[in-house]
């Protein structure tokens, strides 16, 4: 997940590497899912969340559609 | 010892100095054998998935979103910093932390200097576009690329 200056550069960068550009969004955007995915890396007894539990994350914070399906619906 | 108190520290330790322990530091805060402590790294990694190993080695890479390497993404709050793994994690250590910062990259293309601040518990300057190549299901299998 990088940054870059603007949507041109991204599909630069991605035609260089034979990609097809994947999600471009704004840096505000993606707070809420920078605050809530490791908001239990400190707690003592962290258990890797399940599959389901970060799928409910991604869906809260706005990410939806195929690109950001973990999982099968 | 178990293995969730070394995990803890590690991430403390990440927290409070911007770097990752060495298998010896862990040994010598528990009172264990780097050995022992090497063995607890690798259950870590393949049984919990509570952080990434150097390839080939004991030594930490990631304990998401820490980096135990320099990256593209250094992220500084006052006078500490961290390096993140990618523009996602170099927030998330703001978040995680609970401090305001910044963090600071460049477009790969451009080599146009990026910051992105966080004030007051939310991003309030934040030039250029988030690009996520990798779909989300792909995310895990080569996390080094992610």
């Amino acid at each position: 997940m990088l940054l870059f200056r603007s949507e041109d550069n991204v599909r630069a960068w991605c035609g260089q590497r034979h990609l097809t550009p994947g999600e471009i969004f704004d840096p505000p955007r993606l707070w809420p899912l920078a605050r809530a995915w490791y908001d239990d890396r400190l707690e003592p007894d962290w258990r890797r969340r399940t599959v389901v539990q970060r799928q409910a994350i991604l869906d809260a914070a706005g990410f939806r559609g195929s690109f950001w399906r973990l999982i099968d619906s | 010892m178990h293995d969730s108190r070394i995990r803890l520290w590690i991430y403390q330790h990440f927290a409070g100095t911007g770097r990752a322990p060495s298998p010896v530091e862990i040994a010598a805060h528990f009172g264990l054998t780097p050995d022992h402590v090497e063995r607890a790294l690798h259950r870590l990694q393949a049984e919990r998935d509570a952080l990434v190993l150097i390839p080939g080695g004991p030594y930490i890479w990631m304990a998401e979103p820490f980096s135990a390497v320099p990256t593209s993404f250094l992220v500084r709050s006052g006078t500490r910093q961290w390096w993140g793994n990618c523009i996602w994690d170099g927030l998330a250590i703001l978040a995680l932390l609970g401090v305001d910062g910044a963090v600071s990259t460049a477009c790969p293309v451009s080599g146009q200097p990026l910051v992105v601040s966080v004030v007051d518990g939310a991003v309030v300057a934040a030039p250029g576009v988030v690009h996520f190549a990798v779909a989300a299901r792909d995310w895990w299998r080569d996390i080094g690329f992610t």
